[in-house]
């Protein structure tokens, strides 16, 4: 083991009775307390990372500071993480940097998003992630700070912080944690990852800026028809970031409404694209019958009509609607997840970085497309 | 109780070198003015009227308005050097 001056980072010597209190002091905090890191926990950590604790995986914006191995690993073990989880954070990390992400504008927006991920394959079982009962709650370690050290990290080295570079107006419980993992167990579909050209073995993590879950119930459907039509009552909303510039959303279905869906023969597109066809606004409704004037709104396709009765997709393409199904076994459940806007493109990210998709057609549910 | 504990700093290194402001200019007459309109609803409001009083009464010798291609994101290397290289002083305003 390294000797505590071998760490590169900040590792000194303090006096102080109460380390949770003296980080709280130092205000590296989400505002629940941190496990104090010792040189024996960073190491572990280091080491689930590959080691080089100097290694600079990415730098994290609106603060742009280096995110060293060190770093990362300072700010898993403060968010309680164990090693096991080290390759799924540092993915997320690294799909949340990437420039088509704009990190810096989520961050810095005054909307409420902020950065949700739902991993898939073999590392969800591997970290004993939640997929089911409560997956959004809370209760499982991993996902709690899988998440929470996704925020300490946009916090401490992307300088988020509330009223300085984070100029969210509201924010969102999502702000603390926003981590949870495909059911695929009980999901009659593909696994996501699937449909995006991984294998079945492979483990990726999905990152979208996003509000937090909004409830669907449907207790009386027993056709795909009747529960999409209750997302889409959930999606057709003139106020979301996606209703006014498009975008992405996701949607995640509840395993008892996947099964619903699932015994008529639906697929994973035909979800996708009922729901486009399906949601959406009178162009006259987001624009307040003109009561505040005619406003040119940029921000959508050019091939969107512009009449007052033209029915406006809520996203551009079907493809823009991200499936996932999650939760407990019992409850005909479903949610839907508004985006920021076409102003951040979702990323999804191989755990480990040799699983990128070979290309060429992509086959799932009996169908291959290119 | 007090006692000797390890700590360590979760921010990570800024690596990079400070920039200097640019030197406030003590007069607007006769200066090239750039706006830069973030393309936000109402900041493009805010712009255009500071832009119709500038030129009705502050003696400009030009006003040049310039739009970012997205409101969430930075402006274009390209559009900030263009507005570096033909304007003295520039004005943004953020409106939500």
């Amino acid at each position: 083991m390294n000797s505590p001056d071998t760490h590169l980072s900040e590792s000194r010597e303090v006096q102080a009775e109460d380390m949770i209190e003296w980080y709280y002091q130092q205000g590296y905090s989400d505002g629940l307390p941190l496990v104090p890191p010792t040189p024996a926990k960073i190491d572990a950590m280091v080491a689930a990372l590959g080691g080089d604790p100097s290694f600079r995986e990415c730098r994290v914006p609106p603060r742009w500071g280096s995110l060293t191995r060190e770093v990362l690993a300072i700010n898993m073990v403060m968010a309680g993480c164990l090693p096991e989880y080290a390759a799924i954070v540092r993915a997320a990390l690294l799909a949340l940097c990437d420039p088509a992400f704009n990190l810096n504008g989520v961050q810095a927006t005054t909307h409420m998003a902020s950065p949700l991920l739902i991993v898939n394959g073999p590392a969800r079982v591997a970290a004993n992630m939640n997929a089911g009962c409560n997956a959004f709650g809370s209760g499982n370690r991993a996902n709690a700070t899988i998440g929470r050290a996704i925020r300490l990290i946009l916090l401490n080295v992307g300088g988020g912080w509330p009223g300085e570079l984070d100029k969210s107006t509201l924010g969102s419980p999502a702000k603390y944690t926003y981590c949870i993992a495909e059911n695929e167990e009980t999901s009659p579909f593909v696994p996501y990852h699937v449909e995006h050209g991984y294998k079945a073995e492979d483990s990726t993590v999905f990152v979208l800026a996003a509000e937090p879950p909004h409830s669907v119930t449907n207790h009386v459907a027993n056709d795909p028809q009747g529960i999409l039509d209750s997302i889409c009552s959930a999606m057709s909303t003139i106020c979301s970031n996606n209703a006014v510039m498009g975008g992405h959303c996701a949607v995640v279905i509840g395993p008892e409404h996947a099964r619903t869906i699932a015994k008529h023969g639906w697929k994973r597109h035909d979800i996708r694209h009922y729901l486009w066809k399906n949601a959406g606004n009178l162009w006259k409704d987001l624009y307040f019958n003109d009561r505040y004037g005619k406003v040119y709104n940029r921000s959508f396709p050019a091939w969107y009509k512009r009449e007052a009765d033209a029915m406006t997709p809520i996203v551009p393409t079907p493809d823009n609607i991200h499936v996932f199904v999650a939760g407990g076994e019992a409850g005909r459940f479903s949610a839907l997840i508004p985006g920021w806007g076409k102003v951040s493109s979702p990323v999804l990210k191989a755990i480990d970085p040799a699983a990128a998709p070979a290309g060429g057609p992509v086959c799932f549910d009996g169908t291959c497309t290119l | 109780m007090t006692s000797t504990q390890h700590f360590y700093d979760p921010r990570g290194a800024v690596e990079a070198d400070a920039l200097a402001a640019a030197v406030r200019a003590s007069a607007i007459k006769g200066k090239r003015l750039a706006i830069l309109d973030n393309t936000k609803w109402n900041a493009g409001k805010l712009l255009r009227g500071i832009q119709d009083q500038l030129a009705a009464d502050a003696g400009l010798s030009a006003i040049n308005y310039y739009r970012k291609h997205s409101f969430s994101m930075n402006a274009a290397p390209e559009l900030i050097e263009e507005i570096a290289a033909n304007n003295d002083l520039v004005i943004t305003a953020i409106g939500d």
